[in-house]
């Protein structure tokens, strides 16, 4: 029996009803025998399955209702009956009920082919048209008598078996008239209230057919688990036939005329169902889907239909598949505003645009895009070139995307256009445009609706199309679009995601798996907690807490910010960035646990604080970075957002850049500098770029904190580091215990020997030695203490270099020269001093002083040697030592005057040098400042050798080591004096301040009076004052302080020695 | 929340230090290298005592001399949910930022009592519920924080005034 009825499912259109039950075919139950009936019941259960299965087709039940309802106003009967048998259910176990029953067996069978009728739907409407036709006659008589209507033909046997299974309850219950007439009442009200509203009325039958699937499914859901609806081996198998595509519709038209043509034949076409789910879109297409019993049926029905290849290649559908052959996929609702991307104007293809509009049938949609013209510009040679007609269809390469220009369509194709400049919407060629914008009716079938995707920039054109400038973006429509994308929403495993839709709602858990559409959860809250289940992705939604450090992905145009969360609503997750600190909110969907820091610093080869050049003139430092442009504060302190595109080009950190402030100090990069007027912000410099310093401050985060001001308002708060001790290497100043113990003794912050008069230096012509600007030569133009101005003879320009990185050259010969010795004595030494007490400087010095003087050789020669060896021999005379110690201080730094009285002080070496050196005035002085400075430095020279080793261990020498050393830095750091210095007594003691103090006392104390008046005898008035200062020398301020005013009162009393006189 | 960590770090030592006394100096210089630093996901308070120093090795090359400190330091390790008291240094419309120590602790609007708002007239700015709360620069407040982000070097933290006894502390 069930392969007597014909079910049609127009899967393509649900809501078309037509589809659902098209085919006419009827058979009378009479021709069937006991047999099939038989069968049928066998079969009715998985039947119906199918039919549940396939939600379009209407289920047993549902159409019994149905017929309830059409028939109602006709049949009171009828109405009585299912007033007691609401339930379907029931109603099955009634039928159940009744087959055992003999006598009712005929009518139960009947009633079996019903339903079997009902399942396969193909001949309700038509059996029911019937019944409505005879009901109007028939109804009473019906009531009365069943075995009349069990007598009739197919079409009133339902009748029957309603009024059938009513009538024993009735009877059983009241009596029959009184029954029949409260029917009657009962169906005649219902009637009025019926007619009464006819819209009511349409609204219930809406209601009840309108929307078929989902209600039937449901409301069979109730009774029966949805999985036993599901077909089963016993239900008739689904082939899928190959067509030929696109004629999928029409073959199963040509099924259903073949059906109707040979429906109560002797061939009638053995096949239950067929549909097609064909489409342009469609994975179906090119298929048609045939259910039957056996393959032959099929072979059979399909014979001789055109486009259709049965023989050819036929697949049977599995079982577990065939519900999803009838699954629907909704198609998207397209809202005005929402972006779209084209497909069929080829000259369009890919292209976004903007639905503006949808047709009420909903076929068509309004959009409006950017057009691609030419105005004909290629039109016309192409034309000429070929000489023939150019081929339609053939798409050249296409024009880019511009907005419609009136002013360019003029130019060519005046006739074509015409429109108003008022509205700004033209005509041309056949096109509209507004705005600028080309806007066309497109059949929805051409446009890409999923997946959009639009990025920030192509939106952007829509926006700024808008005739005022204004940015009117409709965020939301955008974020819809983008809300659909499929692809938005990824979970990865380790997500923590929270159920918010269906019947897990409100679980959560960690993802540990994630396949398809289907998320694996590990539950960690709630009853459910340890446990692991499957969900389906879409009623998921990745769960944050406050304070998770995330990072935004996916569609937003916040992608890669990465921040902390502040605030959760709903999905909607607020964080504070890292990078600007500022607040964004974006979908958590969005939103992953960032596992990395710093996220977006960098948009292609431009990052975060890169100072890049905007055009010739103008420069920026970049304190944004979005997906697709940056924000840059320009050296005018103006921010604007400029794409990479109009960045000219990077600028690379010149880590050389030097400015000056306005205290026309030299300020560099990562110096502190403050404003000095305006908010006297202060700052870290980040760039210097000619006048202009981008500075950096932590303190607010308005441009990333970055702020641009002149390099000549502000003033250095911090230079990084100490100018003139930034050298390569290891600080080993600061590494010297020795020097750390006794901060004073660091012979560098002694203050240069004064020098009278304009710097030697300037004019002169000087090599840089180090640097970046090593070996270029150069005028020095002015000088400081420390630095010289270098006019640069190659560049032309004026640099600030380091004088101890300067080599003085000749300015013909282009030798090295010693300004100093040349220019006069006393400078000769305060060269060297001002060198920071470097080899370089004084090296020289010192084998000039050797080879430029006899004097000084025979002072060597004779006066020193002897003290020397004397020294080395151990003797040490305290004189000596204390000559050494107490001197060499000033005169390493101070006026070589004092070395050289603090030299004549030792004896017999005063008159020698004296008289060796003095004869050239300046040059004797020089000599004089340099003997002592030179004998320290022999000595400290000297450590290296043996003898000086052999004197070492004593602590006498130490102390010398260290009064040596007090001059300059230059000693202790050597191996040398690292070596003096270990041994065992000075290596305890250099470093502790008591160590050091210790050799002070016994060096002062031990001179000899005598010796000391000697020394200073020849000083003069001199003598007086220094002696207490060297015995206070121990303490090292007294050493440092005291004396200098005596010192420089002793060289500058007349009574010193006349040389020295000289030398003022 | 303050540890008692044991840490271990190697210290290299420049010739020039060499010496009796090269202990003290590995020492003084871990002190001045560790101290008040931020490893990772705590802030190197102070140290209490470095227990071991291993026996110096000379690195080929530079003639440094490496050694292996053990020692013992307070640390501090900020945690979600705790509790600090912190000094406010800057405001802006979304918030303010609070120092705790060496913590930068972000309080966001959101996270204030709903009552709470921001006050741009007000010289400085500040954030205040028109009561006896008003929060600016020089504030001292209670905040619990929320969430932190360890950079190299540096930590960020999240904070929330919204809660009992939480916000500005009278003093």
């Amino acid at each position: 029996m069930a392969s007597n009825s014909w079910q049609f499912a127009g899967a393509d259109d649900e809501s078309d009803d037509d589809n659902f039950n098209p085919a006419p075919a009827d058979m009378s139950d009479e021709e069937n025998n006991e047999n099939d009936e038989e069968h049928t019941h066998n079969h009715r259960p998985a039947g119906k399955t199918v039919r549940q299965a396939s939600s379009p087709v209407p289920d047993e039940e549902e159409e019994e209702e149905e017929e309830h309802d059409e028939e109602e106003d006709a049949r009171p009967a009828k109405r009585s009956r299912r007033d007691h048998h609401d339930d379907d259910e029931d109603e099955e176990q009634d039928e159940e009920e009744n087959e055992e029953i003999d006598e009712e067996e005929e009518e139960e069978e009947e009633e079996d082919e019903d339903d079997e009728d009902d399942v396969h739907g193909g001949n309700r409407r038509k059996r029911r048209n019937k019944d409505r036709r005879a009901a109007f006659f028939d109804i009473e008589a019906e009531v009365d008598d069943e075995d009349e209507g069990e007598d009739e033909v197919g079409d009133g046997e339902e009748i029957e078996d309603f009024i059938d299974n009513a009538h024993p309850d009735d009877i059983a219950d009241s009596g029959r008239l009184n029954d029949d007439r409260r029917h009657r009442e009962l169906d005649r009200r219902r009637e009025m209230e019926a007619s009464l509203d006819a819209e009511k009325q349409a609204e219930i039958l809406r209601e009840r057919y309108g929307k078929r699937a989902p209600a039937r499914g449901y409301g069979d859901m109730a009774i029966v688990p949805r999985r036993l609806l599901l077909p089963s081996v016993e239900d008739p198998s689904i082939w899928a036939v190959r067509c030929k595509e696109g004629k999928e519709r029409e073959v199963i038209f040509s099924i259903m005329r073949r059906i109707e043509e040979r429906m109560g034949t002797k061939n009638e076409v053995p096949i239950t169902a067929a549909f097609e789910r064909g489409g342009v879109n469609s994975v179906m297409k090119g298929y048609i889907y045939v259910e039957a019993q056996r393959q032959n049926d099929i072979l059979v029905a399909l014979d001789g239909i055109l486009n259709v290849y049965p023989r050819s290649n036929m697949h049977l559908v599995e079982i577990k598949d065939m519900p999803d052959l009838l699954r629907v996929i909704k198609t998207p609702n397209l809202e005005p505003g929402a972006w779209v991307r084209l497909k069929k104007p080829a000259k369009h293809a890919g292209d976004l645009a903007q639905v503006i509009d949808v047709t009420e049938n909903g076929l068509e949609a309004r959009v409006r895009f950017i057009p691609r013209l030419d105005y004909g510009v290629r039109d016309d040679p192409v034309f000429q070139a070929d000489g023939k007609r150019k081929r339609p269809g053939v798409p050249g390469p296409r024009p880019p995307q511009r907005l419609f220009s009136e002013a360019e369509a003029r130019k060519r194709h005046l006739r074509h256009l015409q429109g108003n400049p008022q509205t700004n919407s033209w005509n041309y060629n056949g096109d509209d445009f507004e705005n600028g914008f080309q806007v066309k009716d497109i059949k929805i079938q051409q446009l890409e609706v999923k997946n959009v995707n639009p990025t920030l920039e192509e939106v952007t054109k829509f926006a700024s199309g808008a005739e005022d400038g204004t940015e009117n973006l409709d965020l939301k429509a955008l974020a819809a679009t983008l809300k659909d994308s499929a692809k938005s929403v990824a979970y990865v495993p380790g997500d923590i995601i929270e159920v918010y839709e269906g019947e897990q709602q409100g679980v959560i858990g960690k993802a540990t798996n994630v396949q398809g559409d289907i998320v694996t959860l590990q539950v960690t809250v709630g009853d459910l907690a340890g446990r692991t289940i499957d969900v389906p992705n879409k009623g998921l939604r990745k769960r944050f807490r406050i304070g998770d450090h995330v990072k935004v992905i996916g569609g937003s145009r916040f992608r890669d910010e990465v921040g902390m969360v502040v605030k959760i609503v709903d999905d909607r997750v607020t964080l504070l960035t890292d990078q600007t600190n500022t607040e964004i909110t974006v979908f958590s969907k969005d939103l992953r646990e960032a596992s990395d820091i710093g996220g977006q610093g960098s948009l292609g080869q431009y990052s975060l604080l890169d100072l890049v050049q905007l055009d010739a003139t103008t420069v920026g430092c970049i304190v944004k970075v979005d997906r697709e442009s940056v924000v840059v504060l320009d050296q005018n302190g103006d921010t604007k957002q400029v794409q990479p595109s109009q960045i000219t080009n990077k600028l690379p950190k010149r880590k050389f850049a030097v400015a000056a402030d306005r205290d026309g100090s030299e300020i560099r990069l990562d110096d502190v500098v403050r404003e000095h007027g305006g908010q006297q912000r202060q700052g870290k410099i980040i760039h210097i770029h000619r006048s202009y310093i981008f500075l950096h401050t932590t303190t607010t985060n308005e441009n990333a904190g970055v702020f641009v001001t002149r390099a000549n308002s502000v003033t250095t708060v911090a230079a990084k580091g100490g100018r003139n001790t930034a050298t390569a290497g290891p600080d080993l100043s600061s590494m010297n215990p020795a020097l750390k113990r006794n901060p004073a003794a660091n012979g560098k912050q002694m203050p240069a020997p004064r020098t009278f008069g304009p710097d030697r230096a300037i004019n002169q012509t000087v090599v840089i030695r180090r640097g970046g600007h090593k070996g270029l030569l150069g005028i020095v133009k002015d000088t400081t203490d420390t630095h010289a101005r270098v006019e640069l003879h190659s560049r032309g320009k004026i640099i600030t270099i380091p004088k101890a990185d300067l080599s003085f050259k000749d300015k013909t010969t282009g030798k090295t020269i010693d300004i100093n010795q040349r220019g006069g004595s006393r400078g000769g030494f305060g060269g060297g001093g001002r060198g920071g007490g470097e080899f370089g400087s004084r090296t020289p010095m010192a084998s000039g002083g050797s080879d430029r003087t006899p004097a000084w050789g025979s002072s060597r020669s004779t006066a020193r040697t002897p003290a020397w060896n004397r020294d080395a021999g151990g003797s040490r005379t305290p004189a000596w030592n204390d000559g050494s110690r107490t001197v060499n201080p000033y005169d390493g730094s101070r006026t070589p005057y004092g070395g050289a009285t603090a030299y004549g002080g030792i004896g017999s070496r005063t008159p020698a040098w004296h008289s060796g050196s003095r004869t050239p005035a300046p040059d004797g002085f020089g000599h004089g400042s340099k003997t002592p400075a030179w004998s320290a430095g022999s000595d400290s020279w000297g450590s290296k050798t043996p003898g000086y080793g052999a004197s070492a261990p004593t602590p006498g020498a130490s102390g010398d080591a260290w009064g040596v050393n007090s001059s300059s830095a230059y000693d202790a750091p050597t191996p040398g004096g690292g070596l003096s210095a270990p041994t065992p007594g000075a290596a305890l003691n250099a470093p502790t301040p008591g160590a050091y103090s210790a050799p002070t006392p016994a060096a002062v104390s031990a001179p000899t009076p005598g010796a000391w008046q000697g020394g200073w005898g020849s000083g003069g008035d001199a003598v007086s004052a220094p002696t207490p200062g060297a015995l206070g020398a121990p303490t090292p301020a007294a050493y440092y302080s005291a004396p200098t005013p005596a010192y420089g009162g002793a060289a500058e009393t007349p009574g010193g020695a006349p040389g020295y006189a000289d030398d003022d | 929340m303050f540890f008692l960590h044991n840490l271990e770090r190697r210290v290299t030592l420049h010739p020039s230090y060499f010496g009796r006394n090269m202990h003290e100096l590995v020492t003084t210089k871990l002190v001045k290298d560790v101290e008040g630093t931020c490893a990772g996901d705590y802030y190197i308070i102070a140290i209490m005592d470095a227990f071991d120093v291993s026996e110096g090795r000379i690195l080929p090359g530079n003639g440094l001399a490496e050694f292996t400190v053990k020692y013992r330091a307070v640390v501090w390790r900020p945690f979600k949910g705790e509790v600090v008291d912190a000094i406010v240094f800057s405001i802006n419309p979304h918030g303010f930022f609070c120092q705790a120590g060496p913590l930068s602790i972000f309080v966001s609007s959101h996270l204030m009592p709903e009552e709470i708002h921001f006050d741009p007239n007000a010289t400085p700015p500040q954030f205040t519920n028109n009561a006896d709360m008003v929060i600016e620069p020089g504030t001292h407040v209670r905040v619990k924080i929320g969430g932190l982000r360890t950079e190299l070097g540096e930590m960020y933290a999240i904070g929330s005034i919204n809660g009992d006894f939480l916000g500005c502390l009278q003093a």
